[in-house]
């Protein structure tokens, strides 16, 4: 976590400009076809399982096997790669990028991730917590159970094969929990979040600065 | 005096009758001899006991005794118990495991490769549903992933869980299983919902001999998972149908999941988290559910119960 944290010049960062910029990357090797303009407002999936697809951004074609890419964030259309299109691309080709406005909730969250020592997913599956930690967070709440490393932490679970995982970084509490039980997270997501003992009330002013600046949701 | 006393020797002959049963077949994908090499060590140490606590815990404590002596425990280690009396299943729920039943845990020391490790869920649950099939036929079916059903009942189920020793960091994959055979009273919480093979067949069975069949299944089928392994890695694909993983086709001639309506949930007896139709399986055994929006999930973890129609 780092040590230092320059109130001040998080929030200007966030209040100057409080977008993300996603980039749309090829999703295989193919030739692109754009279906949107710069400047064009796109929306994310959407349903309770994301199974609504988004703005269609562009069509990837490869070997007569075309297929439709829908945005999987909403925001507008900032920048594109024009003289991609029509063309044949690598896998991972930049082709746009998306710039999304960020609510509250996602600044004090991007902020977080930021401070916050975050412990990832080892692979792609779901995740529960040890039976000890589940525990004690329901006695105490999350905010109460420290961790150090080495200790039994949560349970991948894979084709029910459950596998422990260990925590492998600096003590501290669990300040923040980034999965929901029976819910896949992908390789490298962020699982916990883990802030040092004496840092929570930073972390905590963070947060009250936050909501206090950023009136509305939006 | 233990009740549950299969010999090495007992699981051997039974995996011999595997292989040999597999030589006759005329166009076989698989070479038999391979899958008994790679097999074999499964249940070469087999330790029985009148009761214990959990056989899955004592695995941990036996592997971790050896570690300090510097050695490892002998891959394919079996732990059997007459009765267990702290047993549980997944999550927090708990296993019934009074005398008659097959209780234990087989101790694999961990070299397979993550995709191959991925079918051990399904390998074990297809080793149970073939042995108890010698019994009563077609009645026994697979429930993704690995349950074992007569009649719709639960007869079997397992634990898999992964175990790396503080001492070395050796791992292991702890196959943790427990078959209703000549048991025969249930909780009540279990009842409609669980049988023994003793109650369908209307008669006891030679438990050392079912042991000692099942540890031959189980051989087997871990074999088939360093064939396949092996197979993959030389370029030459999969044997099994349209060049998917054996056990994946095995998996789907036992199994009637696909075509219920199921229900999901990743602890599905206290959070069921939605309905549809198992329309099928992926290529690494990731059940496909539609929902009633057309939509296709495909679930890689968690379980699933059948809804009468």
């Amino acid at each position: 976590m780092t040590n230092e944290i320059d109130f001040d010049e998080l929030i200007s960062k966030y209040k100057s400009d409080p977008f993300d910029y996603v980039d749309v990357l090829a999703v295989h090797t193919g030739r692109v076809s754009f279906k949107v303009m710069e400047g064009a407002e796109v929306e994310a999936a959407s349903g309770q399982w994301r199974q609504i697809p988004g703005t269609v951004l562009y069509e990837i074609n490869r070997e007569r096997n075309p297929k439709f890419i829908s945005a999987q964030t909403n925001g507008t259309v900032a920048e594109i790669n024009r003289e991609l299109d029509g063309q044949f691309v690598e896998a991972g080709e930049k082709l746009m990028t998306i710039k999304h406005p960020l609510k509250k909730k996602e600044i004090i969250e991007n902020i977080l991730k930021d401070v916050l020592s975050l412990f990832v997913a080892p692979e792609t599956a779901k995740y529960f917590f040890a039976m000890d930690i589940q525990s004690r967070i329901d006695k105490k709440g999350p905010g109460a159970v420290t961790i150090a490393s080495g200790d039994e932490v949560l349970t991948m679970s894979l084709m029910k094969r459950d596998t422990p995982v260990y925590y492998n970084g600096e003590k501290g509490v669990i300040h923040s929990i980034y999965f929901k039980p029976g819910v896949s997270v992908a390789q490298g997501e962020p699982l916990l979040g883990i802030c040092a003992a004496d840092k929570l009330s930073i972390i905590q002013k963070i947060i009250t600065r936050v909501k206090a600046d950023w009136d509305t949701d939006h | 005096m233990v009740d549950n006393n299969p010999s090495p020797e007992m699981v051997l002959d039974y995996l011999r009758a595997e292989q040999q049963s597999v030589l006759r077949q005329l166009s076989s994908p698989i070479d038999p001899s391979d899958v008994f090499r790679y097999g074999a060590c499964i249940g070469t140490s087999i330790k029985v006991h009148s009761t214990l606590p959990r056989a899955m815990e004592h695995a941990r404590t036996l592997i971790n005794d050896i570690a300090r002596n510097k050695r490892s425990v002998a891959t394919g280690t079996v732990i059997l118990a007459d009765s267990m009396t702290q047993s549980k299943g997944r999550f927090s729920r708990s296993w019934h495991a009074p005398d008659g039943g097959v209780w234990g845990c087989l101790i694999h020391g961990n070299n397979l490769l993550p995709e191959s490790r991925h079918f051990i869920p399904m390998a074990t649950g297809v080793a149970c549903c073939e042995t108890v099939r010698q019994y009563v036929g077609d009645a026994a079916t697979l429930r993704w992933v690995n349950d074992v059903l007569v009649s719709g009942q639960k007869l079997a189920g397992f634990l898999v869980e992964s175990y790396t020793e503080p001492i070395h960091s050796e791992e292991f994959t702890l196959v943790g299983f427990g078959i209703n055979i000549n048991n025969s009273s249930f909780p009540k919480e279990l009842a409609g919902l669980a049988l023994s093979l003793k109650q369908f067949l209307r008669h006891s069975i030679d438990l050392s001999d079912f042991t000692a069949r099942f540890l031959a299944k189980l051989a087997w089928n871990f074999g088939l998972l360093y064939h396949e392994e092996a197979k993959h890695l030389k370029g030459d694909g999969y044997s099994g149908q349209d060049g998917e993983h054996f056990i994946l086709s095995r998996w789907k001639q036992l199994s009637d999941t696909i075509g219920q309506d199921v229900v999901y949930g990743f602890d599905v007896m206290t959070a069921p988290q939605y309905a549809g139709y198992a329309c099928g399986v992926d290529e690494s055994g990731g059940l496909v559910i539609q929902l009633p929006d057309g939509y296709k999930k495909t679930e890689y973890s968690g379980e699933v119960r059948y809804q009468t129609r």
